[in-house]
C-alpha cells in the first residue's frame, strides 16, 4: 500500500455538488404521475378521535384519496428494534405505534396522525387536510417524565397505568455501592435535568413511495441514515412484503444526527398508498412537523452521587434516573438510556463501585431516541458535572482530581483492555495526555490569576473541564444481541474491480454529511496504490449495495471501513495469484506496492490494471481460478471502539445581566487513527456546536397540556456562528487495536464532551464570584444564570 | 396563556351589564368576532378572524355564558377551532361598581392553545393577548360613547 492519501486533509469531493446546489435530495426527485401527501394530525397531546368527517375534503378537485386508521387497520405498527426487560424479568412494555389513529382510539402526542390526504399537488393536499373535520375529546396529558411517574398522572396507555416502559439497573450490587458511599469522606450530590432537544437536521424528512405493477416491486426514496434497515423493518414488520419486492434508496441526505435512523409511519404509508392508487406518492415534512415529530433526544431527570476518600480518590457512584421515552418506543429507543448510557458511567476513572438505576417512562410526547451521542452525552454530562463540582466542593483542582483518578494507560495489545464495572471492556486508552495538552492550550497556569482579577470586575471568568470516553464503532452483534438488540450491527462491503482497473466500492454505510465519498476513497486508493479518481463509492441503494446497517454511533469507518478492508485483502490475494501466474513466479516472491506486483529483488512487475484486465480476459490464467475480481465481505467488530478526549470551555458571565459569553472552546480528541484530518475537524466542530447549543440555547418547552410551545426557529434557539468562538482543536492518537485501520470514530465526540464543559465553566465563574451554585438548568439563559447569582 | 385585565368605565354597572348580555353588542366588542349567532339560551355560534403575530386564521366555534349573576358578572367559555389549531378559553368577567357613574370591569382566566397556534410562540401570543385585551376595553368605550342612552 501507499500512504499518499491516508492522513491527508483532502477536500471533500461531494462538496462540489452540495455547495453548488446540485445535491439530489428526496424532495428533488420528481417521478411521472407523482402525487403528494399531507397528514391530518392531532392538535392535542392526548385526545380521543370522536369522529372524522371527510365529506368536504373528498369533494375538493384534485384530491385523489384519503385514508384513515380504519383503512390501515391491517398494517402493523412501526416496530421497536431493541428489547430491554424489567429488572424483575417482566417483558418490556411495547405499545403498538399505529400507522394512523382510528376513530374511537386516542392520539398519544401532538402530531399523531389520523389521516393521510393524497392529492395532485402539495397545496391541494394541505388544503384538503385542513378541511378534514375531526371531532376531538381532549384528555389530560403529561410531558414531564418525573411527573408521569406520580400517582394520578394522566395515563399514556390505559394498559400500563404506571406509565413505565421498563426499569433497568447495571453495575455493582447496590449494597456494595451504598457501603462505598457510606464510607466516603465526601459525597457530591447533584440533581439535574438533561433537557430534551430537537435534532434539527437541515433537510426535513422526505419520502416517496412508488409501486411498479409490471415488476410487482416497490421503490421507497427516503431521507434515511440506513436504507437497508428501513427495508428490513418495513418489509418484515410493517407491510409484510418480501424484501426482494422492495428497493429502498437513500439519496443525498441533509443531516440526520440520529433522527433519520428510525422507521417512521410516514415511510410505510406512502409506500403502501402508492400501490393502492397506482401512482407514486411523495411526502415532505415541513419544519413545524419536524419539530413535532422527528424523534427527540436526551430528556433525563437524574440524581447522581459520587463519593470520594479524603485524598480525592473516587470511591463510588450511585445514580437514579428517570428517562422519557415519549408515547411510543422508537426503533432504538430502549437502548439509549440503558446500554448506550449506563455502560459509559465508568468514564475515564477507576471508580471501584458503580450502580445505575433507570426508570424509563411513557409521556404524551413524541418518541425520544438516539440523538448525536445517544446516551453517551448523558453519561458524560453526569460524570463530568460531578467531577468539577466535587473539585469545587472539596477545594481541589479539577484537573488534578482527574489526573488522580484516571485509568492508567493501556494499549489493548501489550496490556489488556480495561474491564469496567459496567459491562464494557475499553479497547485502548491513554487519558492523561489529552488533558495535559488541553491545559497547555488553555494556559492553565495563567488562567486562575486572570480569573481572580476578573472576579473584581463585572465580568466573571470561569473554566469548565470535561474528559470523556465513548463507545463507538457500533457494534459487536453477539454482544448487542445478548443485550436485547433485534438486529446485528455488522457492515457489508463489496469491492468490484472493473476490467480496466477502475474500482467501484459498494458500502452499507450511508453518508449524510460525513464525507464518505472522500474518506473511504482515500483508504481504497491508498490500499490499492491507485489514484483517487479511479475509485467510486456507491452507497444508499438497496438494489446496488448488497446489505448494510447504515451510519450512526460513529460506526462507518470503524465497521464499514473494516468491511471494505476485508474485501481489498481478498482482491489483493486473488490479484497476487494472477500476477504470479503472469510473472511466472511464486506468490510468495511478490510484493505489492504503488499499484503493482513486483518479483522481489527484480525489476519484473505487473500493474494493478493489467491484473484486473487479465481477471476479466482470462486467456493466460491460473488453472482452477475463477475469472473476475469482485469481492464482498461482512465485518462484525470484535468490540466497540472507545475514543476519548478533553474539552475545555472558558466563559465570561456578566454579573449584572447573567449573560454568558463563550470565550474559548478547546477540544483535544483521540479518535484513533485519522484518515482525513480536515473531515475529523469538521465533525468535531459540528458536534461542539450541538453540544454547546444544548448547554446554552436549545431545549423544548412543553406547557401543562403537553403542547410543544417552541416549535419554530423563532422560539427554539439554535446556536449561530456568532455565538461560538473559534474552536481550538488538537488530537492525540491511540490506535484502535482490533480493527484493520486502527480507527475509532469521530462523529459524536464533539457533542459528547462539550456540554458539561460549558456548564462547568459557568458554575466555576459563579463560584469565583462567591456564588456557590451547584446547578443551572440547561439551556443556561441569562435569566437562569442571573437568578442563580441572585437567589 | 393567562388572560387577565381590568379597566374602569364611565358608566353605571347596570349599563355595562346590559351591554354584555346583548348579543349584537357582544359581537361588536369582542375582538376579532365577526359574527355571533344565538343557538340556545346563553349559547352562541361564533365566527372570528384573528391575526396572532405570525399566524392568522379564521376561527369557528362556540361561545357560551354560565354562572350568570346579574350586575356582577359571568363566566365566558369560548371554544374555537381553526386550521392552525384550537383555542379553548374560560374567562370569568366581574363587574364592580366604583360609584353610580363608574364601574370597574375585570376578567381573569386562561386559554389553552393547541396545534400550530401552540407551537408558534406563546411569547408572541401573550403580546397578542394584551393587544386583544386593550381592543376589548377600547371597543366597550366606543360602544358607550356611541350610545348616548348609556350615559346617566
Amino acid at each position: 500500500m501507499s500512504n499518499k492519501f491516508i492522513g491527508q486533509s483532502i477536500k471533500r469531493v461531494e462538496d462540489k455538488r452540495f455547495i453548488t446546489g446540485k445535491g439530489r435530495y428526496t424532495d428533488d426527485i420528481v417521478l411521472p404521475g407523482m402525487l403528494h401527501a399531507h397528514f391530518v394530525r392531532s392538535p392535542y397531546a392526548h385526545a380521543r378521535v370522536v369522529s372524522i368527517d371527510m365529506t368536504e375534503a373528498k369533494a375538493m378537485p384534485g384530491v385523489i384519496a384519503i385514508y384513515t386508521g380504519d383503512d390501515v387497520a391491517d398494517i402493523n405498527g412501526v416496530p421497536c428494534g431493541w428489547q430491554v426487560n424489567f429488572r424483575n424479568g417482566e417483558t418490556m412494555r411495547e405499545p403498538k405505534h399505529p400507522m394512523l389513529i382510528p376513530t374511537g382510539s386516542t392520539a398519544k402526542h401532538a402530531g399523531d396522525a389520523v389521516a393521510i390526504v393524497i392529492a395532485e399537488t402539495k397545496a391541494i393536499a394541505t388544503d384538503a387536510a385542513e378541511s378534514v373535520m375531526v371531532e376531538w375529546d381532549e384528555l389530560p396529558a403529561v410531558a414531564n417524565p418525573a411527573e408521569a411517574l406520580k400517582p394520578g398522572a394522566p395515563k399514556v396507555h390505559e394498559q400500563f397505568p404506571d406509565n413505565t416502559a421498563f426499569d433497568w439497573s447495571l453495575g455493582n450490587p447496590i449494597e456494595e455501592v451504598d457501603a462505598a458511599m457510606a464510607a466516603a469522606a465526601h459525597v457530591t450530590t447533584l440533581e439535574f435535568v438533561n433537557q430534551r432537544v430537537v435534532p434539527n437536521a437541515m433537510e426535513p424528512r422526505a419520502y416517496i413511495g412508488a409501486y411498479d405493477e409490471m415488476a410487482d416491486k416497490y421503490t421507497l426514496y427516503t431521507s434515511t441514515q440506513n436504507p437497508h434497515l428501513i427495508r428490513l423493518l418495513m418489509c418484515a414488520f410493517v407491510l409484510g412484503i418480501p424484501e426482494h419486492k422492495v428497493r429502498v434508496v437513500g439519496p443525498d441526505v441533509g443531516g440526520g444526527f440520529g433522527s433519520k435512523i428510525y422507521h417512521y409511519t410516514e415511510e410505510a404509508l406512502v409506500t403502501w398508498a402508492s400501490k393502492q392508487i397506482g401512482q407514486p406518492v411523495k411526502w415532505t415534512s415541513d419544519r413545524s412537523e419536524a419539530f413535532l415529530l422527528d424523534a427527540h433526544g436526551r430528556d433525563h431527570v437524574t440524581k447522581a452521587e459520587m463519593g470520594f476518600d479524603a485524598d480525592g480518590n473516587v470511591m463510588g457512584l450511585r445514580i437514579k434516573t428517570v428517562a422519557n421515552m415519549g408515547a411510543y418506543l422508537s426503533t432504538f429507543a430502549p437502548a439509549v438510556p440503558t446500554y448506550l448510557h449506563g455502560t459509559l458511567l465508568q468514564g475515564l476513572y477507576v471508580t471501584p463501585k458503580i450502580n445505575i438505576d433507570m426508570t424509563c417512562v411513557f409521556t404524551h410526547t413524541v418518541a425520544v431516541d438516539a440523538y448525536r451521542g445517544a446516551g453517551r452525552p448523558e453519561a458524560t454530562y453526569l460524570l463530568e458535572r460531578l467531577m468539577d463540582l466535587a473539585a469545587l466542593e472539596m477545594g481541589m483542582d479539577p484537573a488534578e482530581l482527574r489526573f488522580k483518578n484516571f485509568i492508567p494507560k493501556f494499549d489493548g495489545v501489550n496490556e489488556p483492555g480495561y474491564q469496567t464495572q459496567v459491562a464494557l471492556q475499553y479497547d485502548s486508552g491513554d487519558y492523561a495526555p489529552v488533558l495535559e495538552r488541553g491545559l497547555e492550550m488553555l494556559g492553565y497556569n495563567d488562567f486562575r490569576a486572570a480569573q481572580q482579577e476578573a472576579a473584581k470586575t463585572n465580568k466573571l471568568l470561569g473554566v469548565g473541564f470535561s474528559t470523556y470516553v465513548e463507545a463507538c464503532g457500533i457494534a459487536p452483534s453477539a454482544v448487542v444481541g445478548a443485550l436485547g438488540a433485534r438486529a446485528g450491527l455488522y457492515e457489508s462491503a463489496q469491492v468490484r474491480v472493473q476490467p480496466t482497473g477502475k474500482v467501484s466500492v459498494f458500502t452499507g454505510s450511508h453518508s449524510h454529511g460525513q464525507g464518505h465519498e472522500t474518506t473511504f476513497v482515500q483508504v481504497v486508493a491508498d490500499k490499492l496504490g491507485i489514484p483517487m479518481e479511479d475509485v467510486e463509492l456507491v452507497h444508499g441503494d438497496s438494489d446496488t449495495v448488497a446489505f448494510g446497517m447504515g451510519t450512526y454511533g460513529s460506526r462507518s469507518l470503524a465497521v464499514g471501513g473494516s468491511a471494505i478492508m476485508k474485501s481489498i485483502d481478498k482482491v489483493l490475494e486473488k490479484g497476487a495469484k494472477i500476477a504470479a501466474h503472469k510473472l511466472e513466479c511464486a506468490e510468495g516472491d511478490l510484493t505489492y506496492d504503488e499499484g503493482k506486483w513486483t518479483v522481489k529483488g527484480t525489476d519484473k512487475s505487473i500493474g494493478f490494471g493489467d491484473v484486473a484486465l487479465t481477471a476479466y480476459v482470462p486467456h493466460v490464467y491460473p488453472a482452477g481460478l475463477e475469472p473476475g475480481l469482485d469481492f464482498s465481505s461482512f465485518y462484525d467488530p470484535a468490540n466497540f471502539t472507545y475514543p476519548f478526549g478533553c474539552h475545555i470551555a472558558v466563559v465570561e458571565v456578566d454579573k449584572e445581566t447573567g449573560k454568558t459569553t463563550l470565550k474559548r472552546m478547546i477540544a483535544v480528541d483521540d479518535v484513533g487513527n485519522v484518515i482525513n484530518p480536515m473531515i475529523v475537524d469538521g465533525q468535531i466542530h459540528g458536534g461542539l456546536a450541538q453540544g454547546i447549543g444544548q448547554a446554552m440555547f436549545e431545549g423544548t418547552i412543553y406547557d401543562e397540556n403537553a403542547q410543544l410551545t417552541n416549535g419554530t426557529y423563532m422560539d427554539y434557539c439554535m446556536p449561530r456562528a456568532d455565538d461560538l468562538p473559534l474552536f481550538e482543536t488538537d488530537r492525540r492518537t491511540t490506535p484502535c487495536p482490533h480493527n484493520p485501520l486502527g480507527v475509532k470514530g469521530a462523529g459524536e465526540a464533539g457533542a459528547i464532551g462539550s456540554t458539561p464543559a460549558v456548564v462547568n465553566a459557568v458554575i466555576d465563574a459563579l463560584w469565583s464570584g462567591g456564588h456557590q451554585v451547584k446547578d443551572i438548568l440547561m439551556p443556561m439563559t441569562p435569566e437562569r444564570v442571573w437568578r442563580a447569582m441572585n437567589n | 396563556m393567562e388572560l387577565t385585565g381590568s379597566h374602569t368605565l364611565d358608566a353605571p354597572v347596570s349599563t355595562i351589564w346590559t351591554m354584555l348580555m346583548d348579543t349584537d353588542t357582544l359581537a361588536r366588542v369582542v375582538p376579532g368576532v365577526t359574527r355571533l349567532e344565538k343557538t340556545a339560551e346563553n349559547e352562541y355560534l361564533a365566527i372570528a378572524e384573528i391575526k396572532l403575530g405570525p399566524v392568522s386564521g379564521a376561527f369557528t366555534g362556540t361561545l357560551s355564558l354560565s354562572d350568570i349573576r346579574e350586575n356582577e358578572g359571568y363566566t365566558l367559555h369560548v371554544k374555537q377551532n381553526s386550521k392552525i389549531g384550537n383555542a379553548d378559553a374560560t374567562v370569568s368577567i366581574a363587574l364592580k361598581p366604583l360609584s353610580d357613574a363608574q364601574t370597574e370591569i375585570s376578567f381573569d382566566g386562561n386559554a389553552r392553545l393547541s396545534g400550530l397556534l401552540a407551537r408558534t410562540g406563546q411569547r408572541v401570543i401573550s403580546g397578542v393577548a394584551t393587544t386583544l385585551t386593550k381592543q376589548f376595553f377600547a371597543n366597550v368605550e366606543n360602544e358607550l360613547a356611541a350610545d348616548p342612552t348609556t350615559h346617566s
